[in-house]
């Protein structure tokens, strides 16, 4: 079995999705193997260089989303803290609220525990959105800047082949199915 | 706390609040997705506000047969997907960045936030995400989204087959291709 046959494997083994049986074959054979090793740490590290393209939440993205929800009637409507039938009395009341409070303050008399807010919302919520416009950025780890600096010094993936019996890496030519087995085969094409 | 399920239960009898919630939760990885699907920051807002409008329409007929962050993820790549087929110009993969534009840098680079690194770490790492943006915009679109789903959004295999409609094998073989083309164009970035 050649070294081409067992890349796919590796790849799952990076990813934690190979079988016991299948990570004891490559383990097995990245013993004997440095070429593969380094493929290993290759592949290791495009996907710590992908998890670096993160982008970020634009400003005011959520005014935006929910603007147009809105818009488009895809959310209910903000329930109303007092009912229509409730608002007459909103004038009374206050004027109540403030003699109340007069009358407390003027005779200092010992205030009692604030007033508890707003209802709670029965929707438990996470934690506050990060106020990083960056959003969660997280820095390379050691390792994974090692690994992606190996990429650098990469000169020439062929080279990964050179010794290899089986053909050199397939590359998809864009529309090729992944699972066609009339995939073009052959050397290395431009990409 | 209640599951992001139980949350689009609630949603889909009428609780805007938790639709809010979802919103909280999941706002970043969807333009996280959506940025590294089309590789635009305006594609990606596009498209962004248009996967939580569908999620949103969709609530009516969501069942919980499913994780909600598989079936929010397929919603997403049908969005992105869409998109991307609305603006090609032929073929069938959707070309992302001329080599112009990513030189040029048109498209500004996200760096980290301050931290205590060494500047040059910084620039590094930051030269290092524009790189991958350009070959991820090379990627067929199946193969990206396999990728990106798995390794940038940490889906396992048998999540991204779901949300790409695929066998877990097609999922496996995707990835593994999507890691040879990225190594090819990332090695002839150095060369050249």
């Amino acid at each position: 079995m050649g070294c081409r046959d067992i890349f796919e494997t590796i790849s799952a083994c990076v990813d934690g999705e190979a079988s016991p049986e299948e990570a004891a074959r490559v383990r097995e054979h990245l013993a004997s193997c440095e070429r593969c090793r380094v493929l290993e740490r290759q592949m290791h590290a495009v996907g710590a260089g992908v998890r670096q393209v993160r982008g970020s939440v634009p400003d005011r993205f959520r005014e935006a989303v929910f603007a147009r929800l809105d818009a488009e009637g895809a959310l209910p409507k903000r329930k109303k803290v007092f009912p229509t039938a409730w608002r007459w009395m909103a004038v009374p009341l206050a004027a109540a609220a403030a003699l109340g409070f007069f009358l407390l303050t003027s005779r200092d008399a010992v205030r009692g525990p604030d007033s508890p807010g707003p209802a709670t919302s029965r929707i438990e919520t996470s934690a506050p959105p990060d106020p990083s416009p960056q959003g969660n950025a997280v820095a390379l780890s050691t390792e994974d800047r090692e690994m992606l600096a190996l990429l650098d010094i990469l000169e020439d993936p062929a080279d990964l082949d050179a010794n290899d019996d089986a053909e050199g890496m397939e590359l998809l030519a864009p529309g090729d199915s992944a699972d066609s087995p009339n995939r073009p085969r052959g050397g290395r094409s431009g990409a | 706390m209640p599951t992001d399920e139980e949350l689009m239960l609630l949603f889909r009898e009428g609780s805007r609040e938790a639709f809010e919630e979802l919103f909280s939760r999941h706002h970043r990885a969807v333009v996280r997705f959506a940025w590294r699907m089309t590789g635009d920051p305006f594609a990606a807002e596009e498209a962004a506000q248009e996967i939580f409008l569908r999620i949103a329409r969709a609530a009516p007929a969501y069942r919980p047969t499913a994780k909600f962050t598989t079936w929010m993820y397929t919603v997403a790549r049908r969005a992105t997907l869409n998109y991307l087929r609305d603006t090609k110009e032929g073929g069938e993969k959707v070309p992302i960045l001329s080599e112009g534009e990513a030189e040029d840098g048109v498209y500004p680079v996200q760096l980290p936030g301050p931290d205590d690194r060494n500047p040059e770490q910084v620039v590094w790492e930051a030269q290092l995400a524009q790189r991958f943006r350009t070959a991820l915009g090379e990627l067929p679109e199946g193969h990206r989204a396999a990728f990106v789903l798995n390794r940038g959004d940490g889906l396992s295999y048998e999540e991204v087959a779901q949300v790409l409609g695929v066998t877990v094998q097609a999922v496996k073989t995707r990835i593994f291709r999507a890691r040879e083309m990225l190594l090819s164009r990332l090695s002839k970035d150095v060369s050249a």
